[in-house]
């Protein structure tokens, strides 16, 4: 650790010690000092002692944070490492397992062959959604004009498509005293995280249940959010939906792969935004999406 | 069955995906053979002369693309399908500027596999260099410098994003092809879109505007309803 480079710090003070106990347990003359100072030198010691303690806590205290940061980073990293194997792993075996289960269901029709294909469908969307995790850090960004009310809309439309007419989806967009304005950005990108938060609404809300996207701006930032009137999430669990993999206690029994939140954080991240999540159990949740409106600019 | 049967040689160093697959392929009409690595495989091509290789990329003792570039450097122009396993852009670039005629991502669906086969058969011209071995492509009025990464319809230089790019090229060298939406994605998006058509949709439109191309009444791209798409004119390779 690094931190061991401050031990030096302690060398006064084990001198100090070590020469104090050594007048005290031995017979040399340890005569009593008598200090004389002024008020303006004692006042002028005292505050460059408090100067010295106190450099020395903010000097440790971020040192900890680095450490602490590295770590992190770290940790970020090995799990990418290790859903880029994961993801590599799972291909070889679900080539072979589609190949046989496609010479079986050319011989016979059975529930139980029916019942495996749709698992296998499902492990090949979790591996999609794998690798798109994993391209997601490498693949190059297309910038290009996005329509953000065209996108939206066509979004809302493919949300009706999927839920039906039992949920009603608003789309809510500035008009006056001006539209929203076109961006810069990865078209696809944007449009796949969008509609992976409107897919959670759907899925997790039930017949009868809104969906309300709205979209605003304040010059600087565009919010998007997505907000439904579903079950909530619960407070201790409201910030791990973003980590992958991650299956909230209401998940149980919907369809996913647990990733689809955490593409979203990851393509926020790469356009230069911020995904941020509120919830209430009972109420319902809120998504936002903040991107900035000039577009993306960290890009090479 | 299909006369006369065509001869698929099947290079993967998994035995359960050499076994399957060998199996479904036979059921489908064709006569296989498998290899388990690059090195094999080059041997088997000289000896047996297959119709066509389906390809791993990643193989021991020498992996797919190096056995294909070993390939292309005889002059041996055996129609070859990649399979691909990553699903990062580079590696489907990479795949057809080696002079593979396809790509298919793993895992993938043994029907599509089918459909691939069948379609490179249609287009391979035994002795020649397929299209996807061009660094040239002429089509009507239109020339695509796959090199310079560059578009000239009728000598004027056009203007294309590189998704837009990346798709005239996919569809450029396979003419006269119906090709599906979602094979389109997973070709050159390399990714199973949730947004399925409308990302594909959103980029002919810009491809057809770049064109000039009337999409009621097209020289270039056909829409064929509820199949996909269709590049119709001609396509001629030059360098």
């Amino acid at each position: 650790m690094k931190i061991t480079r401050y031990w030096p710090v302690l060398l006064p003070l084990a001198l100090g010690l070590t020469a104090g106990l050594v007048l005290n347990l031995t017979q040399m003359s340890n005569p009593v000092l008598y200090l004389r100072a002024d008020l303006g030198t004692v006042l002028f010691l005292a505050g460059l002692a408090f100067s010295t303690i106190l450099s020395l806590i903010l000097l440790v205290r971020r040192q900890l944070h680095q450490i602490e940061e590295t770590i992190t980073h770290e940790a970020a990293q090995d799990r990418r490492r290790f859903i880029n194997l994961l993801d590599h792993e799972l291909k070889n075996p679900l080539t072979a397992i589609m190949a046989g289960l496609a010479n079986l269901s050319a011989d016979q029709h059975s529930p139980a062959l029916t019942s495996v294909e749709t698992q296998v469908q499902r492990l090949s969307r979790l591996v999609a959604d794998l690798r798109k995790l994993s391209d997601l850090e490498t693949r190059p960004l297309e910038l290009s004009r996005v329509d953000l009310a065209e996108m939206l809309q066509d979004l809302q439309q493919l949300a009706r498509d999927r839920a039906g007419a039992d949920r009603t989806i608003i789309l809510s967009l500035p008009q006056a005293p001006w539209p929203l304005p076109e961006i810069i950005t990865d078209r696809d990108l944007l449009f796949l995280a969008i509609h992976n938060v409107i897919d959670n609404a759907v899925k997790f809300t039930s017949p009868g249940d809104t969906i309300e996207i709205r979209a605003s701006e304040d010059g600087r930032t565009i919010t998007l959010e997505v907000a439904d009137t579903g079950p909530g999430i619960p407070p201790e669990e409201v910030n791990q939906v973003w980590g992958e993999l991650y299956r909230g206690q209401n998940a149980r029994g919907i369809p996913g792969s647990g990733l689809g939140l955490a593409l979203v954080q990851g393509i926020l991240k790469r356009l230069d935004g911020r995904a941020s999540i509120r919830s209430q159990t009972g109420k319902g949740t809120v998504i936002s999406l903040n991107i900035p409106a000039g577009g993306v600019v960290t890009e090479q | 069955m299909q006369p006369p049967s065509y001869k698929v040689l099947l290079v993967d160093d998994e035995d359960a995906i050499l076994e399957n697959l060998r199996a479904f392929l036979e059921r489908s009409g064709f006569q296989v053979f498998t290899a388990p690595n690059g090195h094999q495989a080059l041997n088997a091509i000289r000896q047996s002369r297959p119709d066509v290789v389906i390809m791993d990329v990643l193989m021991p003792v020498l992996d797919g693309r190096e056995a294909l570039r070993q390939l292309r450097a005889e002059a041996n122009w055996t129609p070859v399908i990649l399979l691909t396993q990553i699903g990062e852009s580079t590696e489907r670039a990479m795949a057809l500027e080696e002079g593979a005629d396809d790509y298919l991502n793993k895992p993938f669906n043994p029907h599509e596999l089918v459909a691939r086969i069948k379609a490179v058969l249609r287009r391979a011209r035994r002795d020649a260099p397929p299209l996807s071995a061009a660094w040239q492509l002429h089509a009507g009025e239109l020339t695509l410098d796959r090199r310079g990464k560059r578009v000239h319809l009728g000598g004027q230089l056009l203007t294309l994003t590189p998704k837009a790019f990346a798709l005239l090229e996919y569809l450029i060298t396979h003419p006269d092809e119906i090709i599906s939406r979602e094979r389109l994605l997973d070709a050159v998006w390399g990714w199973e879109y949730p947004t399925g058509t409308r990302a594909v949709d959103t980029r002919i439109a810009e491809l057809r505007a770049a064109l000039g191309d009337d999409a009621a009444d097209p020289d270039y791209i056909e829409t064929l309803p509820g199949q996909g798409y269709r590049f119709l004119p001609e396509v001629r390779a030059a360098g």
